[in-house]
């Protein structure tokens, strides 16, 4: 069951559809592509309601998690394949064909077939197939997440510069944050089938919505508290471990129920000498992770409270397991979710 | 040693059981296609081609040509309809699929004369169809002893060596092709044109050279539904051998069979074969 | 939610369906009609044509002694050879195994009727008389191919490691294959056994050639009979085949399903 679920996507926009799997991201894309027929509501494209079209009349271009390219035609009747069904003069098709294959960078292997391509090339192939036929909107369904690490972060460029050239609106389905984040103007965070949060990268990263897109979206500590008194410079929040926590001004009533997020890398370590210590954290050392740039810290508050820190790895040599520590968030970092 | 035991144990009497049942029976009747025909004797064993050349007289030959013929437009049928079901079962979901399959074997593995006898009870002069036809007011018409009630049967009987292998086919390419296609501009009809068709002709090659193997040498069903015109070689083979005691012509006739037969099939696996090999160095 | 799929895909499936299991359907409403005259469908029901089929007994005998007796032997003795033949197949390694193999599967793609007429030669030439052991030779030669596609299928998937992980705790060879491979592919030889039991209980075209005076077949008797028009028992006696059949079908995917699952 997805939905009841709404957004919208401007023109030229990419935006990214990311969530856990089995949230119903894919489901949204394969109704928008006309795979799947909402049971209610519609679809519109510019204007146009499309939810009734089958899906060869939509001109919606779709990129595959695996490709999906013809196993039995080659590099060039791939990409030719939509523009023989519109009955493309030859000319012109093989014309337009080239320059979609110039424009992913592969000029020279029209004549082979899928097999004897590498994921990369594939993907580069799949891409060009659609976009030769100048779709109205360009849909990816995890495109990237075949391909190993290093060739990934490197088609996300090349994805975006694409993109960006076309002035084509792109939404792209992805269960990597890193891609969402990397890539998109706006992110629809789901979950369960129902929107949580619709922003930007940064509003998406800082301004988490609800609990779920705070603990989705990095990594981050979240208490659970409430709110024990508001002013105009600050807002309080007790959590239930009896850690109060001071905020930016944030409307609630006190007694309200609140999560309250703290980003392990807005944490610092409280020196003597800074003029500006707010929630000053105390704790005993109980792990220590030393990952090169940066020092994973776990700070143990109390029985039923820990904190992860991260700390610049340059200072790794001056903390260790078992050392009582004391460290301070600026309340500028001390974000609180409602509900 | 121990090996030379174990495969004595193991390959031995299914060897020695095939030997005597299945390669000596055909030897036979390969030289029994040589021997000289006898009105007395049945046969004496005097060597001729004889039964051979009569293989190319008039009267087989339109015999010949109406078994080819008809197992022709009965491949020709069970591909119209086969594939619409194979491809149905191929991306059914599980439940519907094994209840699919189930109402597919079934009639596949009732004997061939309850089939063809549930036609005869619709297409009978007093049958199902007829009846409707007289509720209509049209005239009851004979619809069974002619070539179309021949097909009929055939097709029905035959269809399921045509869904299997094609079925298999298709559950070997990725829904997402055909979904690309479908996102590319295809109409249903080109899916199935341009995806479809060409990565299954494994299934299509196997499937059709099955049941054309399977109908050119059908007995039951022109037996019962082809009355008296529709003759083909399996009741000629009857025939000859039950009731006219022509052996050594029979023989002739078989052999020609079984090696047209034997030469359809190896095509067949070869095909799959290759096509499997290639699915490996995909 | 509503999946793409081409609008006329369902009725022409249906409408297939229909065609290939009418005639079943007819002889099963015909065998409950009251009525001699095979009406479809029928005015009035009534088990007269069971009471007509069971009173008769010759179809009787046909079905219990001839085609039930012949039905299991076959199915026994297929299953013996063909397992024994399938573990050779997948667990020797020897020259010419795939020709083997292939060999033991000829039967398969050999029209039966073929074979019906070479057995029939044989036979005549031998001068054995037709009878049930004669048919019966036959029924196996049909039914052991099914037997070592089933078998086969199961050693193949079979992980080889559980054999020798038996033989590192001191099993036998043969005691680990016995002990341990044996039980995994009951599933199997059980379902490959039901489906030789099935081919030689439907099949005609071997019957109609080899079978003699004491061993008529229910479908050669069913034939016989059709050439001169009987009464609704023959729908009856289907009947109880179609039923059989579907049952034991019904098993063997029983089977399949809890070994999947």
């Amino acid at each position: 069951m997805i939905g009841p679920l709404s957004f919208s996507v401007g023109a030229g926009e990419f935006v990214s559809l990311l969530g856990p799997s089995g949230c119903g991201k894919t489901t949204t894309l394969r109704c928008i592509a006309g795979f799947e027929t909402p049971s209610d509501g519609g679809i519109y494209l510019d204007g146009d309601r499309i939810d009734a079209r089958p899906p060869n009349r939509r001109n919606v271009g779709l990129v595959f998690q695996n490709y999906a390219l013809f196993p039995h035609l080659t590099v060039f009747e791939n990409v030719a394949f939509g523009l023989r069904l519109r009955r493309c003069r030859e000319d012109e098709l093989k014309q337009r064909v080239q320059a979609a294959l110039d424009l992913v960078g592969l000029p020279q292997l029209a004549e082979r077939f899928p097999k004897q391509l590498s994921g990369g090339q594939q993907q580069r192939v799949a891409i060009a197939r659609s976009v030769v036929l100048e779709p109205r909107l360009l849909l990816f369904d995890e495109p990237l997440s075949n391909l190993d690490l290093k060739l990934r972060v490197m088609m996300r460029a090349e994805l975006r510069r694409l993109q960006q050239r076309l002035g084509k609106t792109a939404i792209y389905v992805t269960h990597d944050q890193g891609e969402a984040l990397a890539l998109s103007d706006r992110i629809v965070i789901m979950s369960n089938g129902k929107i949580e949060q619709v922003g930007t990268p940064l509003e998406i990263y800082e301004r988490p919505a609800t609990p779920f897109v705070a603990d989705f979206i990095g990594s981050s500590n979240l208490f659970n508290g409430e709110i024990v008194a508001n002013s105009a410079t600050s807002t309080s929040v007790r959590t239930e471990t009896g850690l109060v926590l001071q905020a930016l001004p944030t409307p609630g009533e006190i007694g309200s129920r609140v999560t309250v997020m703290v980003r392990p890398e807005n944490i610092e370590v409280a020196s003597e000498n800074s003029t500006n210590v707010e929630n000053l954290i105390s704790g005993d050392v109980e792990e220590k992770t030393f990952l090169g740039q940066d020092l994973h810290l776990k700070l143990r508050l109390s029985e039923k409270q820990a904190l992860s820190i991260v700390l610049a790895g340059r200072t790794a040599r001056t903390h260790n397991a078992g050392d009582r520590l004391t460290f301070s968030v600026a309340r500028s970092h001390v974000y609180v979710i409602k509900g | 040693m121990r090996s030379t035991l174990a495969r004595a144990g193991l390959l031995m009497p299914l060897t020695l059981f095939l030997v005597f049942f299945l390669v000596i029976p055909f030897l036979n009747i390969v030289i029994l296609s040589f021997y000289t025909y006898s009105p007395t004797s049945i046969w004496i064993p005097k060597l001729t081609i004889e039964n051979y050349r009569q293989l190319v007289e008039g009267s087989f030959i339109t015999v010949l040509l109406r078994t080819l013929w008809l197992g022709l437009i009965c491949t020709v049928i069970c591909v119209v309809f086969g594939y619409p079901l194979a491809y149905f079962l191929a991306r059914a979901e599980p439940r519907v699929k094994s209840v699919g399959l189930f109402l597919l074997l079934m009639p596949l593995m009732v004997s061939a004369v309850i089939r063809t006898f549930g036609w005869l009870v619709i297409l009978g002069r007093n049958g199902l169809v007829n009846n409707m036809f007289h509720a209509i007011g049209f005239d009851r018409v004979g619809l069974l002893y002619h070539e179309p009630a021949v097909i009929v049967g055939l097709t029905n009987v035959f269809i399921p060596f045509m869904v299997l292998p094609l079925m298999a086919s298709i559950e070997r390419i990725s829904p997402s092709t055909e979904e690309a296609a479908r996102n590319l501009g295809a109409s249903w009809f080109d899916v199935f044109r341009r995806v479809i068709i060409p990565l299954s002709s494994p299934g299509l090659i196997s499937g059709c050279l099955l049941v054309y193997s399977a109908a050119i040498s059908a007995f039951i069903v022109p037996a019962l539904m082809g009355g008296a015109r529709v003759q083909v070689l399996g009741r000629l083979i009857y025939d000859l051998l039950l009731i006219s005691y022509q052996w050594p012509l029979a023989s002739a006739i078989t052999t020609l069979l079984v090696v047209a037969t034997g030469v359809l099939i190896s095509v067949a696996l070869a095909v799959t074969r290759h096509s499997a090999k290639q699915e490996v160095s995909r | 939610m509503k999946r793409d799929q081409p609008k006329l895909l369902k009725p022409f499936v249906i409408l297939t369906y229909v065609l290939l299991l009418a005639p079943l359907v007819v002889i099963v409403a015909v065998s409950l009609s009251a009525s001699p005259n095979y009406e479809f469908p029928p005015s009035s029901l009534s088990l007269r044509w069971y009471e007509a089929f069971f009173s008769n007994r010759e179809f009787v005998r046909s079905f219990f002694q001839v085609s039930l007796v012949l039905g299991l032997g076959a199915a026994i003795i297929s299953a013996v050879l063909g397992t024994l033949a399938a573990i050779g197949i997948v667990r020797l390694q020897f020259k010419g195994r795939e020709a083997l193999e292939a060999f033991f599967l000829a039967p398969l793609f050999i029209p039966e009727i073929l074979f019906g007429a070479a057995l029939y030669l044989i036979y005549a030439r031998l001068g054995l008389r037709p009878s049930m052991l004669t048919l019966l030779c036959g029924h196996i030669v049909i039914c052991t191919p099914f037997v070592i596609r089933n078998v086969t299928a199961g050693l193949v998937g079979l992980d080889a490691r559980l054999e020798e992980a038996a033989m590192s705790l001191g099993a036998g060879r043969a005691q680990a294959f016995v002990k341990v491979a044996l039980p995994l592919i009951q599933s199997s030889i059980l379902s490959a056994f039901i489906f030789a039991f099935i081919i030689s209980f439907s099949d005609i075209n071997l019957a109609l050639f080899i079978s003699g005076p004491n061993s008529t077949t229910l479908p050669v008797y069913i034939f016989n009979l059709l050439l001169f028009e009987g009464d609704p028992s023959v729908a009856a006696a289907s009947t109880i085949q179609i039923v059989i059949v579907g049952l034991l079908i019904w098993t063997v995917q029983r089977i399949f399903k809890a070994r999947v699952g």
